[in-house]
């Protein structure tokens, strides 16, 4: 089966007439794959998906979450989170209360990485902790914070190397141990988010394309991580327009191990490392 | 005769004998009588003979004195003899010659003899005979004897006849007496049988009854009859077979009554319904112990049987839930063998470390008591039971039982049976049951089949158990797998996604730096300061060739004034910050450059500078330029003072030229448009003097309205045209308003931008029926306005 750009372009405009979700600056490729995924999953073609769509907005809503891609794990890319302990977060040390914007947290694994960082740091306290993601089934799953155990195994090495270990020290070692954080069930193969961490955060719904800012406040620091990968460049330079408008000065954006912003809104940052910083 | 035979036995016997003994009596008497009769005839011939003799005696002595032959002498002389009768009435002799013919008779002479007489007499050829015959006289039948012989002398028959029944008239008297006698004889015989037989009968009678009754089965009494004769034997053993009868009726009653040891004995060696009764009791005997003991075995048979089949049941009902299974069959089990305690232990192995039995439900006192005990294998009495794979039946029961693990608790109980539950030497359990009565080994055997049952169950529960296990397994696998090949999926996606998007970057770096090296000054530093990797534009700008300025160290070009400053820029730049400024170089030839350049370093992911880049562009032109517009700046700035005082002039005349506007709002007639004609403004006053809605009138065509352009079109279109050339325009009209004529003088002014072009029309328009006069001032009053407004 091949999807054409006719159909994506149905598909497409189904969506946003039918759900108000709108895929149209997406990345073609990228969507197009997803697409062609999502027809031979439900063994449907083309104008059956369609029909389905429109007449179900229930099925709707499930084909935008069976889209979306939801990939990310705990302190996934170790580097960055080095980054984020050693020259981002040390600058906010001082402030009274630090709000922080996860947009596209998928099953949430970054947003408690990042609060499990700031604990260490005697920052969590401070810290408003924002998350937001398309797909309100991977936001149930954030708020549970309830992860297969064996699937992700490679979590705790994660964490070993981002907060036990330091990448510009070697000798120094913190002992933490997993229990502060996790519930670990081998049994029932689940590594469960301890409570203190899940009762924190704000987990919305939010859309990057439609909705703008859905909280009242700015943010000191925006983690948007593995998201703009699958939006063409019009789209990108409207989100990052989005990411300057909310942020603080001095506030911080970051993006995903390969994502970097380029054109118009590039200037308006100076970067630190894989951290862009508001001019 | 078939009449006679079911007549009784004594109407028989007088029905046969009493005709025989008369018919026996009368032949008797006849044949006396007969005999009598036939002596009294022969007496009565020999009579006749001797009669005849004489009398032929006398009729010698006649013929002997007469001469021969008979003559008349002959029967004068014997006339007298025969005058008389011999021996009766009617018995003459007589005298008959050839022929038959009386020739001597007392009263017949004369007549002839019957025929048939003489027939006889010729026939016999005899001179002396009898001959009976029978003569018919006088209509009488007489049978008559003849009597006679034959007289040589005379040739003739000397004869008698006689009536038989003169003969036998002394007879009939005996024949009387003769039947008299018979009769007699008959009753006396009939008296006698009578006498004698009746009782006989009567007994007979009796015995048939008796006989009769036995016959039917019926007992009847005893028979009272005592002489000892035949018929009082009959009757004794008649009697004692009643006796006996009855005894072992009684009997055989008893045994009915299944009262097997009643009294009897066997009359003797020949009683052979006695010895019969005998051995049947003695079989009934036997065959009650048998049966007892059968039934002894059918009601444990039944009660094993019905027990299996209860379990059976429960087994059944709860195959899928093992803690209720075991609740169910425990406490069942301890109510149907009466015990006391119970407990169910099932055989766990899922830890292979630690095997044991775990106490699965517990029954006691009618009371369920849950508590979670494990018993390794081989530990205590349960334990050592599911090891030796045997019942354990224990009959006493040490007083600190308690410590012996039986996992039963605290009571004491008297017996103690512990059962595997084993089903083909695999260990599946065990039950401990504990009751203050002994255990049979009917319920013992009983307690392990069920065993086996529930043995059976557990195996197929614990399968179900693992079976389903193993399908949830799976299927949660499957689940997990396809979790896993979606979350690979997603993965590969974001890969893709993100390689795509470095692709798009790296093209869109790559024109980037194209046009940089196109259009831009570009090179690498090395840490030293020195250059690497030109590019073109930079070895053009210092007049000499890539190679050449390779290696290059830059603080070299830098103009001497600023070389003490860059070595602190350098520092900087090392230390990770980006230097962006104007440079003051010197080419090789000595001119003077600008170059607007930053150098920024380059981290690698350790945070350690791997390039330093260096970007620039020549500015050399713009900035002489800008040292020249530095200048005009300064001269600028002079000026901008006094621009400012002139604006703080403005402001106080514009102050002035509200109040002046706000005073010619009131009297004047304002009307602003557009260059297109479009009213866009129109005050009250002018309403109040024209008439119309203001909302109206805005937003419309002048065209539309005035009255000039409906009326001479050429001359608006004139007035126009210069109007949008930038010409003020003068013009006066009337017009008729509520009867009074009002006289209107306008002033068209167009407003001009820097550019020349007309931004708005402003038509001032005066009531000059009223201030006509002031019109001078007014125009003057305007052209005044227009000079502020071109200086603001």
């Amino acid at each position: 089966m091949i999807v054409t750009d006719q159909d994506l372009q149905y598909f497409v405009t189904t969506l946003k007439n039918v759900a108000k979700y709108d895929f149209s600056e997406y990345s073609d490729k990228s969507l197009k794959r997803r697409l062609l995924k999502v027809l031979t999953d439900l063994n449907l073609d083309l104008g059956g998906l369609i029909t389905n769509i429109k007449q179900d907005s229930c099925f709707a809503e499930n084909i935008v979450k069976e889209i979306t891609v939801n990939t990310t794990e705990l302190f996934r890319d170790p580097p960055i989170w080095h980054l984020l302990r050693s020259r981002v977060l040390p600058r906010f040390k001082n402030n009274k209360t630090i709000n922080i914007w996860h947009a596209g947290c998928s099953t949430g694994q970054e947003v408690y990485s990042m609060m499990i960082l700031l604990n260490e740091m005697d920052m969590l306290d401070k810290a408003k902790i924002f998350a937001t993601d398309l797909n309100t089934d991977v936001l149930d799953a954030s708020k549970k914070g309830v992860y297969k155990y064996r699937f992700n195994i490679g979590y705790l090495d994660n964490f070993d190397k981002v907060i036990k270990q330091n990448p510009l020290n070697f000798e120094e070692y913190n002992d933490v141990p997993y229990e502060k954080y996790f519930d670990i069930d081998k049994l029932k193969d689940t590594i469960t988010i301890k409570k203190f961490l899940t009762e924190k955060p704000i987990f919305r719904k939010h859309d990057l394309v439609n909705d703008g800012n859905l909280f009242f406040a700015k943010f000191d620091l925006i983690l948007c991580r593995n998201v703009i990968i699958y939006f063409n460049y019009s789209l990108q330079n409207k989100v990052f327009e989005l990411f300057h408008a909310n942020l603080y000065p001095k506030g911080c954006l970051l993006l995903g191990m390969h994502e970097t912003i380029l054109g118009p809104w590039a200037n308006k940052f100076e970067k630190i490392g894989q951290a862009y910083v508001k001019k | 005769m078939k009449y006679t035979q079911n007549l009784n036995l004594n109407k028989q016997i007088l029905l046969f004998t009493i005709p025989i003994v008369v018919i026996l009596y009368a032949a008797s008497g006849f044949s006396v009588y007969h005999l009598a009769k036939k002596r009294v005839l022969l007496s009565a011939q020999k009579e006749m003979e001797v009669y005849l003799g004489k009398m032929s005696e006398t009729i010698q002595l006649v013929e002997n004195q007469t001469g021969l032959g008979f003559n008349n002498s002959d029967y004068l002389v014997l006339k007298p003899f025969f005058n008389q009768n011999a021996f009766y009435k009617t018995d003459f002799p007589f005298i008959l010659d050839n022929s038959g013919q009386y020739i001597l008779h007392a009263y017949k002479e004369g007549q002839r003899i019957p025929s048939s007489l003489l027939q006889q007499l010729k026939t016999s050829h005899s001179k002396q005979g009898f001959i009976s015959y029978t003569d018919y006289k006088d209509g009488n039948k007489l049978d008559m004897l003849f009597s006679y012989k034959y007289i040589d002398s005379y040739g003739t028959y000397l004869g008698i006849s006689v009536n038989k029944s003169e003969i036998l008239e002394s007879l009939s008297q005996n024949k009387l007496v003769l039947i008299f006698v018979v009769l007699f004889a008959s009753l006396v015989f009939y008296l006698t049988i009578t006498i004698i037989l009746k009782p006989v009968i009567q007994l007979l009678k009796e015995i048939t009854e008796s006989v009769k009754k036995l016959s039917k089965g019926d007992s009847p009494n005893k028979i009272d009859f005592n002489q000892n004769n035949e018929i009082g034997q009959i009757v004794e053993s008649i009697n004692d077979l009643i006796d006996n009868l009855k005894h072992k009726a009684d009997f055989a009653n008893e045994i009915g009554k299944n009262n097997l040891d009643a009294n009897f004995k066997v009359i003797g060696d020949q009683d052979i319904l006695g010895t019969s009764l005998l051995n049947m009791r003695q079989s009934l005997k036997l065959a009650n112990t048998e049966e007892g003991k059968r039934k002894k075995e059918d009601d444990l048979r039944n009660w094993s049987t019905a027990g299996i089949a209860m379990f059976g049941d429960i087994l059944r009902q709860n195959n899928n839930n093992l803690a209720k299974l075991a609740d169910n069959v425990i406490q069942n089990l301890v109510n149907y063998l009466d015990a006391n305690q119970g407990g169910l232990f099932i055989y766990n192995d899922e830890d292979p470390e630690y095997k044991h039995l775990e106490l699965l439900s517990a029954f006691a006192y009618n009371r369920k008591k849950f508590f979670e005990k494990r018993i390794a294998i081989g530990e205590g009495l349960v334990g050592t039971c599911a090891v030796e794979k045997e019942t354990i039946h224990l009959k006493e029961i040490p007083a600190d039982y308690i410590r012996i693990t039986s996992g039963l608790g605290e009571a004491v109980p008297t017996s103690l049976l512990i059962v595997p539950l084993k089903l083909e030497e695999a260990i599946f359990g065990a039950i401990e049951i504990a009751s203050f009565s002994d255990f049979k080994d009917s319920e013992i055997e009983f307690v392990e089949k069920i065993g086996i049952s529930i043995s059976s169950t557990l195996s197929s529960v614990k399968n179900n158990i693992r079976t389903n296990q193993l399908l949830e397994q799976s299927q949660q696998q499957r689940e997990e797998m396809a979790a896993q090949e979606e979350e690979m999926r997603q993965n590969m996606e974001e890969m893709q996604a993100t390689q795509e998007e470095m692709a798009r970057k790296s093209l869109e770096m790559e024109g980037m730096s194209a046009s940089i090296n196109e259009a831009l000054l570009y090179c690498e530093l090395n840490e030293d300061g020195s250059i690497i990797n030109p590019n073109n534009n930079i070895a053009a700008l210092m007049s000499c060739t890539r190679q050449e300025l390779e290696g290059e160290s830059l603080t070299e070009f830098i103009h001497s004034d600023e070389k003490g400053m860059f070595k602190g820029t350098w520092a900087d730049v090392l230390s990770g910050s980006t230097f962006k400024s104007t440079m003051h170089w010197v080419d090789k030839n000595s001119n003077e450059l600008y170059i607007l350049a930053s150098i920024s370093p380059a981290f690698d992911e350790f945070g350690s500078i791997f390039k330093i880049y260096f970007l620039g562009q020549d500015v050399t032109e713009s900035k002489k330029l800008e040292i020249r517009a530095h200048k005009q700046a300064e001269e600028i700035e002079q000026s901008l003072l006094e621009i400012q005082v002139e604006q703080e002039l403005n402001l106080q005349r514009e102050d002035e030229m509200k109040a002046l506007l706000l005073v010619l709002d009131h009297t004047c007639l304002i009307t602003e448009l557009d260059p297109a004609g479009v009213i866009t403004y129109i005050n009250n006053k002018n309403t109040e003097v024209l008439g119309g809605d203001k909302d109206e009138i805005e937003g419309k065509l002048i065209s539309e309205l005035d009255f000039v352009a409906k009326n001479r079109p050429k001359e608006f279109k004139k007035f126009w045209e210069n109007l949008s050339k930038g010409l003020k325009q003068d013009r006066e009209f009337s017009l008729n308003i509520d009867g009074n004529e009002v006289t209107i003088s306008e002033v068209y002014t167009p407003i001009i931008n820097e550019h020349g072009q007309v931004t708005k029309i402003i038509n001032i328009g005066f009531d000059i029926s009223e201030i006509k006069r002031k019109e001078k001032e007014m125009a003057a009053l305007i052209a005044e306005l227009e000079t502020l407004r071109k200086k603001k």
